[in-house]
């Protein structure tokens, strides 16, 4: 979909077409759904949420400026409203592992690194993304998934900017080691000493 | 340059360096095969992260395949209406009504039951200034659900002004009128004959004799409190006796071991004693209302009785009715009963010969427990349901964090057992003690209305752990209400079956209290954030 075809379906959809809905709706649901499915932990939450983040999209449209990019607008919506359902969930219990993030990380291995992520297909990557805590997997989704900036992510999490960093270094230690299990993990951290 | 680390790698990629840092980087990559090599494997992950995240090898599901056109329909809202509706009228024309109707029988003829217990000074008068203060903390908490839902249309300067406005509407308010004399026994207090009080008065003594006059309000503290003399307003008292031999204007009320009247009373009198004795010189000019272990009405009433008690002797006038749900009733030659008598009870009630009685009395043999073999007792169960599906409805609408939390805690079975009953006991006698304090009143009233409303709230939460152990962990509302209905429902089922019920309801209160306690004890506890980078 071009950008002016883009615009002329929101003005439909804004006007009420449910034709330039639907079309709306097809071009960008499985996005909005492999967003979800990565940042939530069932493929039962995903499909609600999806639901959930085009009629949310859906009330809100009038509010999108058309300055701006559409995919970025829509990610912003979807990330709000996951990281919303997990905070709802979960945010005592990331309070509760905050020491986690205050423990000193140990230097990788660059070998270990490549082997790793030469071992791996991307199915296990998203199923070690899942076993990670709410806050690391939603960074690294918001990251690599939905490309947004260091000031978007903090926006949406609700942390300093200057601790997106940290969160999303502490967040692909974790992945390793969810990937490698505890004894490669082990292995990974063992490179310290050799730094 | 020294090796640098991995935080700085990563931000180095990820354009986060300003120029000069990222330039040092360049340069000592160039010279450093350690570095440059950690260098090339963070950004093969990054790219490898990315690839993976993005790759397009998942179909959409067969639902989502259509766009939504509007929300599903709200059948569980209308569900949750209709039963919340039921269970309130069931509360309303099962319990209230049928106690109205008795108070009213009673005497107690004020328009209805919350102006009547509270707002008409039944009670005590306080209750006025309690009211203003209870309307004033109800428009303050709506005032701030309505800020916390607007919060984020408001900018900063909004805010402030609102706290401001709230910080001013707080410091214009009136200060309470404060008209009563307080007195402290040394260790007893004597009001003398001849002697008279002018205003309320509020007395804390070992033994407190009133020999003279109060033209208000008696509110007592004590172990022995005697009235000799003329109270115009109320008595009220707390102790181990209270002996009424001269005139009271208003009701007595009172909170003892042992009551004994033998002068008049010229409104009411109402008392939770372990004993109570109206002598035969005695005179109530209104209704007399028990809650007692043993009961002697051998004086003169004007009004209706309403008695729960061990036992009642009846040897007096009364000339309303009499109402009484007691362990045995005997009325004596000497009683004259204008209206009628019914009366709930475990034995046949003894009449003496002689005794004069408006209608004979209506005995009603007393059935321990509910009646489960009637369809009623089903119904109310599942309107009970409802009524709780409402409240914990209301709860997760309203605080959602927190019932997340609370339901979590419940996964820690130790700890909130524990913490549970020792709440679950300690709480009441707090509340007993507090109101040995004039002051410590208020705080009791609130610690009670608190202890019975998380009492009430301990099954939402122990519910949706249930819930949430037969259908899985949930995420969003939608869902969480399922678990929770489903959870009601079982522990609504459980509760039927006849002791164990019992059992596993108090056991599903104590859970439920401790994660509710362990909850807001980690709520209140410092945080501390996370260092940066």
């Amino acid at each position: 979909m071009s950008a002016t075809e883009l615009v002329e379906v929101l003005a439909n959809v804004r006007a009420g077409d449910s034709e330039a809905w639907g079309e709306l709706y097809r071009r960008y649901a499985p996005a909005m759904f492999r967003f979800c499915r990565r940042a939530l932990p069932t493929a039962e939450d995903a499909e609600d949420a999806t639901t959930e983040i085009f009629m949310k999209v859906r009330q809100k449209l009038g509010t999108y400026d058309a300055s701006r990019p559409f995919t970025a607008w829509l990610y912003k919506v979807a990330s709000n409203h996951c990281w919303d359902l997990l905070r709802r969930r979960r945010i005592r219990q990331d309070l509760e592992t905050g020491d986690i993030e205050t423990m000193p990380l140990e230097h990788p291995d660059p070998g270990q690194l490549e082997r790793l992520q030469a071992e791996h297909s991307s199915k296990e990557v998203r199923t070690g993304l899942a076993k990670l805590p709410d806050r690391a997997r939603m960074a690294l989704v918001l990251r690599y998934y939905s490309d947004m900036s260091y000031d978007e992510i903090a926006e949406t999490l609700g942390v300093r900017r200057a601790f997106v960093g940290v969160l999303l270094l502490r967040a692909r230690h974790q992945l390793r080691e969810a990937l490698a299990g505890s004894g490669a993990a082990g292995e990974l951290g063992a490179a310290a000493g050799r730094r | 340059m020294n090796h640098f680390d991995e935080m700085t790698v990563l931000l180095f990629l990820e354009g986060q360096l300003d120029a000069g840092h990222a330039q040092d980087v360049r340069t000592h990559a160039a010279s450093c095969v350690e570095c440059r090599k950690l260098l090339h494997a963070l950004e093969g992950e990054g790219v490898w992260l990315r690839e993976s995240l993005t790759a397009e090898d998942e179909s959409i599901p067969a639902r989502l395949v259509a766009a939504p056109e509007r929300g599903s329909a709200p059948w569980g809202w209308l569900t949750a209406f209709g039963l919340g509706v039921g269970g309130a009228y069931t509360v309303w024309s099962g319990v209230i009504v049928p106690w109205q109707a008795q108070a009213a029988e009673a005497g107690f003829t004020q328009g209805n039951l919350l102006t009547m217990l509270f707002f008409s000074g039944s009670l005590w008068k306080g209750w006025d200034a309690m009211r203003s203060g209870m309307e004033f903390v109800a428009m303050a908490t709506l005032a701030l659900i309505l800020i916390w839902l607007l919060r984020r249309q408001f900018r900063r300067a909004t805010a402030f002004s609102v706290v401001m406005a709230a910080a001013l509407f707080a410091f214009a308010l009136p200060p309470s009128a404060a008209a009563a004399e307080t007195e402290h026994g040394d260790p007893n207090y004597t009001l003398a004959a001849g002697q008279e009080i002018k205003t309320d008065l509020i007395v804390a003594a070992d033994r407190i004799v009133i020999d003279g006059t109060v033209d208000g309000d008696l509110i007592t503290w004590s172990r022995s409190v005697t009235v000799n003399g003329e109270v115009k307003g109320d008595v009220i008292s707390w102790g181990q006796s209270v002996n009424v031999n001269g005139t009271v204007g208003g009701n007595v009320r009172t909170f003892c071991q042992m009551l004994t009247v033998a002068g008049s009373v010229q409104r009411n009198v109402m008392a939770w004693s372990g004993d109570v004795n109206l002598d035969q010189k005695s005179k109530v000019g209104g209704t007399v209302t028990l809650g007692a272990g043993d009961g002697d009405l051998n004086g003169t009433i004007g009004g209706d009785v309403l008695a729960f008690m061990g036992s009642l002797g009846i040897d007096g006038r009364i000339g309303g009715n009499v109402r009484v749900r007691s362990g045995h009733l005997a009325i004596g030659s000497a009683a004259d009963i204008t209206g009628s008598t019914k009366y709930l009870g475990n034995h046949r009630e003894t009449v003496a010969s002689g005794a004069k009685l408006g209608s004979p009395v209506q005995y009603t043999l007393y059935k321990h427990g509910p009646d489960r073999a009637s369809p009623r007792y089903y119904w109310h169960q599942i309107l009970l349901w409802g009524a709780s599906f409402v409240f914990g409805l209301a709860i997760l609408l309203l605080a959602p964090g927190f019932f997340y939390d609370v339901t979590n805690a419940c996964k820690k079975v130790a700890p909130t057992s524990g913490l549970g009953a020792l709440f679950f006991l300690a709480t009441p006698v707090a509340a007993i003690l507090l109101c040995i304090t004039i002051v410590g009143i208020p705080v009791a009233i609130a610690t009670v209305f608190v202890y019975v409303v998380a009492i009430y709230a301990a099954q939402v939460f122990v519910g949706t752990w249930i819930g949430e152990k037969i259908l899985g962990a949930a995420v969003g509302i939608g869902p969480t209400l399922g678990r929770l209905a489903l959870g009601l429902a079982i522990i609504r089922a459980v509760r039927v079956i006849p002791y164990a019920g019992a059992l596993f309801g108090s056991i599903v209160v104590i859970w439920g209290l401790g994660a509710l306690l362990l909850t807001v004890y980690k709520y209140m506890r410092p945080q501390y954030a996370p260092a940066a980078a």
